[in-house]
């Protein structure tokens, strides 16, 4: 199978990779370009795991075909910041005990970003409805959205 | 990793026209149906056509009276719309819980009418709206009816080189509307059954009524033997009753009794029930 040139973003860096068509934009991202924030979950779009910024917009990345990235803009949770600071979502989560074995943590944290960039002050309502594809096994929802009300709070 | 194929961008509608009849390809557009179809293949014998990039593909605008939507118009762009907030809010609920955030901002309006399952959430609202769609081919364009072209779950009536172009239609007259949807999970579990309604009542009389349910009937399409019983009528919960009751009659007319039935036959009279009665705005 012939290989595709793809050009694309990511956390403010131009890529150009040579990929085989049958890879996912998450397989490009964590097992050739070697960024692990991201996770594998179910790779059919229902938990979130995978969850990048697309242009501006959550997307699973386990859905997009890693030819169909051709000039878009990526951020994974590495890209957060430019340096080793933690971003403010970041360090909302620690402070509120919204992480415990870490797994949901990146695409929950990019998921609450979109919304913040959007919406600096949400409602828990609208919290809720910006991590409902993002699925949590042991931590509980609470503490999530309180580390991300929170976050808004340190944003302001 | 997929299965291997292999993979086509083209950059302009015509460029894809040409492809798309000349060689064994596949669309995909948001490929949130698509990738969860070729995951669960080992081999797949056909290559893919990447038409998510065709600008051509994608938008609303209203032109003479109708709206139109780009086949590749995503779910978070209808939902955004001011055109479809303003003038068809019964499909902007249709999508509001089509999936999580995530899917609807790659999934695609175009691709879940191609897909035809009877799961998909746009289907019942633009069937109410009597929506037709655009395809296009080398050959030329041709316009048809939304419940004529899907005629069987997973199945529609789409040529081998044709591409869904736009969905089109009039804003409807109407004084109430309500979709009614049951789900597992409100983000997620793909729509179990749901019903959109319009109704337009003047004078405290139903002039006309819309039932539109999405998972009943093996395919989609309006249920104008109860419609036709609501209309003419003053709104009341008895009334709306009893268009549920028939909507589960013609139900179990079309599929016959199933496995489901004991479960469907309750739920769907509610659903339209309560659905009609948001719609008319009645308390009872
Ligand atoms: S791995 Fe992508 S949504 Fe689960
Ligand atoms: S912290 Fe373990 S899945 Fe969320």
């Amino acid at each position: 199978m012939k290989n595709i040139n793809v050009n694309f973003n990511l956390n403010g860096e131009d890529i150009s990779i040579d990929c085989e068509p049958a890879k996912t934009l998450l397989d490009l991202i964590r097992d050739d370009l070697g960024l692990k924030g991201i996770k594998r979950g179910c790779e059919i779009g229902e938990c979130g795991a995978c969850t990048v910024i697309m242009n501006g917009e959550a997307v699973a990345s386990c859905m997009v075909l890693a030819p169909q990235t051709e000039g878009a803009n990526i951020i994974t949770v590495e890209g957060l910041t430019s340096d080793d600071s933690l971003h403010p979502i970041q360090t909302a989560f620690i402070k509120k005990g919204a992480v415990q074995c870490g797994f949901c943590t990146p695409g929950m944290i990019l998921s609450a970003k979109v919304l913040l960039d959007n919406n600096p002050a949400p409602t828990r309502k609208e919290i809720r409805i910006a991590i409902a594809g993002n699925v949590c096994r042991c931590t509980g929802y609470k503490q999530i959205v309180d580390a991300i009300e929170y976050a808004a709070e340190l944003m302001k | 990793m997929l299965p291997e194929f292999n993979f086509k961008r083209p950059e302009t509608l015509r460029e894809a026209l040409k492809d798309y009849s000349s060689e064994n390809y596949k669309l995909i557009a948001g490929g949130t149906d698509m990738i969860v179809e070729m995951r669960k293949e080992k081999d797949i014998d056909y290559d893919i056509l990447d038409i998510s990039g065709l600008g051509e593909l994608k938008g609303i605008k209203k032109e003479k009276s109708k709206i139109y939507i780009g086949a590749l118009t995503t779910f978070s762009d209808v939902f955004t719309s001011a055109v479809i907030t303003k003038e068809a809010p019964l499909l902007k609920e249709a999508v509001r819980n089509a999936g999580s955030l995530q899917i609807r901002n790659r999934g695609t309006i175009g691709g879940n009418i191609c897909n035809a399952s009877p799961a998909a959430d746009s289907v019942p609202a633009l069937v109410a709206l009597d929506a037709e769609v655009n395809l296009v081919s080398s050959d030329g364009e041709r316009t048809l009816k939304l419940d004529e072209f899907i005629t069987w779950p997973y199945d529609t009536d789409i040529k081998e080189d044709e591409i869904l172009k736009s969905i089109s239609f009039k804003p409807a007259e109407y004084t109430g509307y309500h979709f009614y949807k049951l789900g597992r999970r409100e983000a997620l579990a793909v729509s179990r059954m749901n019903v959109a309604v319009l109704l337009n009542i003047k004078n405290g009389i139903i002039e006309s009524a819309v039932i539109s349910p999405g998972s009943v009937m093996p395919t989609p399409g309006r249920v104008n033997e109860a419609e036709r019983l609501a209309e003419g009528n003053k709104p009341s919960g008895e009334l709306f009753e009893k268009a549920g009751v028939k909507v589960s009659e013609i139900m179990i007319e079309q599929s016959g009794i199933r496995w489901s039935t004991e479960y469907k036959k309750p739920v769907i009279e509610q659903m339209v029930k309560r659905a009609l009665i948001f719609a008319a705005g009645i308390k009872t």
